[in-house]
């Protein structure tokens, strides 16, 4: 009886690990199209503004970000990563961001508001009468970081899944050593 | 001026005028163009352009090669020309060139400003400034705090010193006020241009002023499409169209009030020459308003050519060559992303 519900769960985990590949492949496509948009409408940008103003000279060596990524453990140590917008923090998250926070481009400061002004949108760092193609490659990147982290979560439920499958065929086997 | 430029043109200006015609009868083909449209690196495409006027120009280039280094020795190549026609020319030809150096040089004034704002190395910037708009006191730009220190201390001794009348102001330098800046000075040296070409008169002003004119118009038009959802407000929006063109002063009245797109089309709506360039927006190729008006420029410049002993040639020449490397560099960075769907949006000019 142990072994038939054993089976019964190792069945639902392989549909569930199946439906979450593909579920990564869609993803992954999605993310690869939108990076792909947002480079191309940056060499429209350069196109329509010059080589020259759509570049390394427009941005600061440092920078402070918009976006944070936030890990967050939901259970049997699976990992989630969830995109935050910086500089609206809650009181109560102070505790597990020290460890769990990573920011994304990183600045040499430690993780804590010291201004209440929101960060300045990187898009006035090439004037403030940008062309059309330049809000479109943000768009195209903002929509990409969420699917990244979308797809890291994606991956980490993955692995698990594949640990929890090899764990409950190890079972399987235990319990019936002839068959599985 | 002298009308009957025939007769005493070529005294001063026909060498040059034949030099300049030489070189754009070197621009290149479409079918250079379709060439280079096929190469599959960037490498392909240096290869091909050696066989082009262009020449060996990438021959001293280090590994690996980039889209922004075929920019800037495209760029010094057309310096070089210039700098050759500059020398070599004698009043009015000098004054004319000059002002159509100053365009580069607002545009590197405002690099090096952006450049002081984000805390880059003055070396940094200089080495991407335009080599068209090189002036001597280029390295002190980044010490201005206010646009009223900018022209005291630095600009004065420049051509760009008489376009600053309306930008004097003690407001400090951030985004929007660099922005303000660059616009009302191209506003005012196209102004100044425009004057020029007139008093000129002649061939001159029968082929420059309306080449002039329409850049004002695009300038207002692009200025108000690139506002809509800015912290611009529409009265600053107005203090930066050019009171000059065929827009001026009804259209840019009513283009002042414009909020969208939609808006901006009904006002293009009243001017003949404008309806058919916005209805072009859109559509299946996916042109934007900026692809309508380069499309338009090349055209008027072409046509500059079938004129003889005026100053516009060297203009439409140095405006064709533009063209000519934003084509190629839009080539390249397709070839360099692998994303050849878009490839062919260049603008074929011969």
């Amino acid at each position: 009886m142990a072994a038939l519900d054993l089976r019964a769960e190792l069945d639902s985990l392989l549909l569930q690990l199946l439906g979450d590949l593909e579920e990564l492949e869609g993803k992954r496509a999605v993310l690869n199209a939108r990076v792909e948009e947002g480079w191309l409408s940056l060499a429209k940008a350069r196109y329509a503004m010059g080589t020259k103003s759509v570049g390394p000279l427009q941005y600061a060596s440092h920078m402070e970000p918009q976006v944070c990524l936030q890990a967050s453990e939901a259970q049997e140590g699976l990992q989630k990563f969830k995109v935050v917008r910086s500089g609206v923090h809650a009181p109560e998250e102070v505790g597990p961001r020290e460890a769990a926070l990573r920011r994304r481009k990183a600045p040499t400061k430690t993780p804590e508001p010291q201004s209440s002004e929101a960060p300045r949108d990187p898009l006035n760092w090439f004037g403030i009468l940008v062309p059309h193609s330049l809000r479109q490659a943000q768009a195209s990147f903002r929509d990409g970081l969420q699917l990244a982290a979308d797809i890291a979560s994606l991956q980490n439920r993955i692995d698990w899944s594949r640990s929890q499958l090899r764990g409950l065929q190890e079972k399987l086997k235990q319990l019936e050593p002839g068959a599985a | 001026m002298l009308e009957g430029a025939e007769l005493y043109f070529n005294v001063d200006h026909g060498y040059l005028e034949g030099l300049v015609r030489g070189c754009k009868a070197s621009l290149l083909t479409q079918q250079d163009y379709i060439n280079l449209v096929q190469c599959e690196t960037l490498e392909d495409l240096k290869i091909h352009l050696q066989t082009t006027d262009y020449g060996n120009f990438l021959a001293n280039q280090t590994n690996p090669l980039t889209v922004s280094k075929i920019d800037t020795e495209m760029r010094k190549r057309l310096c070089g020309e210039f700098e050759y026609f500059r020398n070599h020319s004698l009043e009015p030809l000098s004054t004319f060139l000059t002002y159509m150096t100053c365009s580069y040089m607002i545009d590197n004034v405002i690099l090096l400003m952006n450049g002081a704002l984000q805390k880059k190395s003055v070396k940094e910037i200089l080495g991407k400034c335009h080599p068209l708009g090189r002036f001597t006191e280029m390295e002190a730009v980044n010490i201005a705090e206010t646009p009223s220190d900018l022209f005291n201390a630095i600009l004065i001794e420049t051509p760009l010193a008489p376009f600053f009348q309306d930008c004097m102001s003690e407001n400090a330098l951030d985004e929007l006020n660099i922005e303000l800046l660059r616009n009302k000075l191209y506003k005012s040296y196209l102004e100044a241009f425009y004057k020029f070409c007139k008093n000129h008169g002649d061939v001159t002003a029968d082929v420059m002023c309306p080449i002039l004119e329409f850049e004002a118009d695009r300038r207002a038009f692009i200025i108000t499409l690139n506002s809509f959802g800015t912290e611009l407000s529409k009265e600053d929006r107005e203090t930066l169209y050019p009171t000059f063109g065929k827009l001026y002063p009804e259209g840019l009245r009513l283009l002042a009030q414009a909020e969208d797109f939609d808006q901006m089309k009904n006002v293009a709506d009243h001017y003949g020459v404008y309806k058919p360039l916005f209805e072009a927006v859109g559509g299946s190729g996916g042109k934007t308003l900026e692809d309508v008006f380069y499309e338009r420029e090349v055209q008027m410049n072409v046509l500059a050519f079938n004129r003889q002993f005026h100053y516009g040639v060297f203009y439409a020449y140095v405006k064709l060559k533009e063209q000519e490397m934003r084509n190629i560099v839009w080539i390249a960075e397709c070839i360099s992303q692998r994303h050849r769907t878009k490839i062919n949006s260049y603008i074929p000019i011969l």
